[in-house]
């Protein structure tokens, strides 16, 4: 038990260091930009579809679920608000960062780990350039951007498939689902779902290049390292949600005086 | 453009066709003697037992983050947050409690078992379990789809558990509901189908995940990024069967209200 904590917290502090020194990398000579517009692109189409897919279930569960809840009190009206309004600020910025820690996170390391056990990383070294800003930032950043671009995809995805579900299953037209959605999404609930799209994007950067980076042994270890990658993912995106729910309530509660 | 979709298309089938072969050779197996009884124990503890600290950690975080959520839709909508005990119980028994967990089971026993497989296969491991005569769906996959379902069904039934508990202790905290206001509420509101319900999705996202694991670790390329591959693979198409299977069982289960 102790051993497994002391390894976590050896973990947390050599991601730390290393996202310090991509930052760092970064400001320190010229990065390609071309890169790092291919591997976004990459990066966004590779996961399009199954986010796509996982953001039209995801509404679709939410209406189900929320008719069930509101139709006892005859508030149905306020079901396309409601199931909108949680997936912006909750569930949507959660889904998008679960589907990528699966997609783009586990595939990242293993590109990563392939390229450290065959040596391609030291190769890249030898050359006198830094495998740092070559390999690693661009995909760094092209992480970030593109959570973005799926976040979008993913809302846009969930709204459609909660309007459908809305009509054929709970029974209201779709002006009335499409009616509550200004007044109960505001401005706040938009910006809280971006930030933490941003903050579970840095971490899954991070966690996934600096996993693949120091990955060792053979075909193996790269399994290993995928594994890894996913637990270590998926638990930093638990308690960063944690965090970040609360940071956003203190700040709408300290502007917004409620 | 056309014939990009055309050859997924294809390739999709050709995997459909694979995976439900890969079920049936499974469930014919697995009700049919001899039981690998020892294996399957051995199993369990690597999917329930090593996976319960992780699994109650991520859960009651997000125990907290529901509270907090319904908290805000509450009052936005009825004007005060006097049936967020009932609600949140109910959407943490319905929906969180099996598919968060679920999620992390996949994560961490999906991935796991498919770079396993995975390393079996490229090692020529599973060709020389053929040469014995030994059928290799039986010998890997049975113990491990077993050991899955249930670990997923009781999984589920402790995540759900602790979920509540969290609930509870951060309704008094941050909302001042008391313990046993908070019941009262769930009382008024959760019924006993919720519970078989719960327990009757955990098992199932449970038995999807070894079948994904094990398929794309036969399918296995050699080499290190084969291995690579075939455990992305497996966690993300797992991920979108049980979100998937979950859309349909809320919508099943939604008649029996």
């Amino acid at each position: 038990m102790l051993n497994a904590i002391g390894k976590g917290i050896e973990f947390i502090g050599g991601c730390t260091l290393f996202v310090g020194e991509i930052i760092h990398s970064g400001f320190r000579g010229k990065f390609s930009t071309h890169e790092i517009a291919e591997q976004t692109w990459r990066v966004s189409m590779q996961s399009l579809s199954t986010t796509a897919l996982a953001g039209f279930f995801v509404g679709a569960i939410m209406t189900v679920q929320f008719t069930m809840q509101i139709q006892q009190f005859g508030a149905l009206g306020y079901l396309g608000g409601l199931s909108t309004s949680g997936t912006i600020r909750e569930i949507g910025p959660l889904l998008i960062a679960f589907m990528l820690s699966g997609k783009v996170g586990a595939f990242t390391s293993a590109e990563l780990g392939t390229m450290k056990v065959t040596e391609q990383l030291d190769a890249i070294r030898c050359l006198g350039s830094s495998p740092i800003r070559e390999i690693i930032l661009p995909r760094y950043i092209a992480i970030i951007l593109s959570s973005f671009f799926l976040l979008t995809i993913g809302l846009f995805m969930s709204i459609g498939g909660g309007l459908l579900l809305g009509m054929f299953f709970s029974g209201i037209n779709y002006e009335e689902y499409l009616r509550h959605i200004p007044t109960i999404v505001a401005w706040p609930s938009i910006l809280i779902g971006l930030f933490k799209c941003l903050v579970f994007s840095i971490i899954l950067a991070s966690i996934c290049t600096y996993r693949g980076y120091t990955t060792t042994g053979g075909a193996k270890g790269v399994g290993q390292a995928v594994v890894n990658t996913a637990v270590a993912t998926m638990i930093g995106i638990v308690v960063a949600d944690w965090v970040t729910s609360y940071i956003s309530e203190a700040i709408q509660n300290f502007f917004l005086g409620a | 453009m056309l014939a990009a979709v055309g050859i997924k298309v294809i390739n999709f089938n050709f995997h459909l066709i694979g995976v439900l072969q890969l079920i049936f050779q499974t469930l014919a197996s697995t009700i049919s003697p001899p039981f690998r009884i020892k294996d399957i124990f051995k199993q369990l503890n690597f999917v329930a037992v090593e996976s319960a600290p992780i699994v109650i950690f991520c859960v009651s975080f997000a125990a907290v983050v529901t509270i907090i959520e319904s908290s805000f839709h509450m009052k936005i909508v009825v004007q005060n947050d006097a049936l967020v005990p009932g609600f949140a119980s109910l959407l943490i028994l319905r929906e969180l409690g099996a598919v968060v967990s679920a999620l992390l089971i996949t994560s961490r026993v999906g991935a796991g078992l498919a770079a396993e497989v995975g390393s079996m296969q490229v090692t020529e491991q599973v060709d020389a379990l053929k040469m014995l005569g030994i059928d290799p769906v039986r010998f890997i996959v049975v113990p491990r789809f077993i050991a899955c379902l249930l670990g997923g069904f009781l999984l589920s039934i402790l995540a759900n558990i602790v979920c509540l508990i969290c609930a509870m202790l951060v309704s008094q905290f941050s909302l001042g509901y008391t313990f046993g206001s908070f019941i009262v509420g769930m009382k008024s509101f959760v019924h006993f189908q919720d519970l078989v319900f719960a327990s009757i999705k955990g098992a199932s996202f449970g038995a999807v995940i070894p079948i994904f694991s094990c398929y794309y670790g036969f399918k296995c390329k050699a080499g290190a990024e084969g291995v690579g591959l075939a455990t992305t693979n497996s966690v993300v198409t797992t991920s979108v069967a049980i979100i998937v299977i979950d859309f349909i069982l809320s919508y099943i289960f939604s008649f029996f209200y």
